[in-house]
């Protein structure tokens, strides 16, 4: 993970794991909803998807959720992800402002 | 049911190949042994297979990973990289990270990959699939064949300097240790690669 917490840029993964848990959800959720999202052009392995989870729930971005049965695990976005998420959303957003006044002139 | 004969080594990618290749002919695996591989009949191009390499890892790490993708709904199957018929039943990984340097029976000791499962859903089956995760998964595998090429090179070394003259011994050891940095210096190709890439694009 490269991740610049200062910075706020998140990577493209790690912005849509944030995205997806805003229902919780466990990790066959998260490739589903990655790949339904982006129609296929990002396909997540399990093996970053784990290594990807792991990272998040170390920085409390993510938690797991106990529902009491436990069978398959499943995990929420917490606060602190959720204004990661919230500053993430603002620097694209600025950040195609910008794009858009040099690139997007062009096309009136 | 059918079973194969085969040791594959360090040789990841070609083991992975072959189960591909057989589960394209309609054979399905359903277990593994030290050199065996037992198969039985399924639809041509129903599964795929991925190779894991998962010995730098704690026993305990590993079996988390095991069940995280068991919850996917993969199959996981243990393959050993090495042959042992050593009779105490512990290694040492200097490769490892914590726990993972130390392999025992029971425990992780001959079980350096995992052999991963999944039906075929039409698209490549890739466990990493991010370029800094790549990354990071070669160093692993660079890792262990850098360790090997290191303590080859250092026996080379102190035979020589303690005899005094090149013996076959060193000579052969010597040789070992070049072709074991073969696999090492193609896996830090592929570190470097994804690392730059990591870099501007992801």
């Amino acid at each position: 993970m490269r991740d610049n917490a200062k910075g706020g840029a998140l990577t493209e993964v790690t912005f849509f794991i944030l995205l997806s848990l805003y229902t919780p959800s466990h990790g066959y959720g998260i490739m589903k909803f990655v790949e339904d999202k982006t129609q296929g052009r990002l396909i997540l392995g399990a093996g970053s998807l784990y290594g990807a989870i792991n990272t998040l729930q170390e920085r409390n971005w993510i938690m797991p959720v106990d529902d009491g049965s436990g069978r398959k695990k499943e995990y929420v976005i917490t606060e602190i992800g959720k204004e990661i998420a919230e500053a993430e959303m603002k620097r694209l957003k600025s950040l195609i402002n910008i794009a858009e006044e040099i690139i997007g002139g062009q096309e009136q | 049911m059918k079973k194969c004969y085969r040791f594959f080594g360090g040789f990841l990618d070609t083991q992975e190949n072959w189960l591909n290749q057989m589960a394209q002919k309609g054979y399905r695996l359903i277990k593994t042994g030290k050199m065996t591989y037992d198969f039985e009949e399924c639809q041509p191009g129903e599964y795929q297979y991925a190779i894991e390499f998962v010995a730098q890892q704690s026993f305990k790490k590993e079996r988390e990973y095991r069940a995280f993708l068991e919850e996917l709904g993969y199959k996981v199957f243990y393959k050993n990289a090495n042959l042992n018929f050593s009779a105490i039943k512990l290694r040492w990984r200097p490769y490892g990270s914590g726990m993972g340097q130390i392999s025992t029976k029971p425990g992780n000791y001959n079980k350096e990959l995992f052999i991963v499962e999944k039906r075929n859903t039409g698209k490549p089956f890739e466990l990493h699939t991010t370029n800094s995760d790549k990354s990071n998964y070669y160093k692993s595998l660079r890792n262990a064949w850098l360790v090997t090429v290191v303590m080859l090179l250092t026996f080379v070394a102190w035979q020589f300097i303690d005899k005094g003259f090149i013996s076959k011994g060193v000579i052969a050891f010597g040789i070992l240790g070049i072709l074991c940095s073969i696999p090492t210096i193609r896996y830090q190709k592929r570190i470097s690669a994804y690392s730059v890439r990591a870099n501007i694009e992801e």
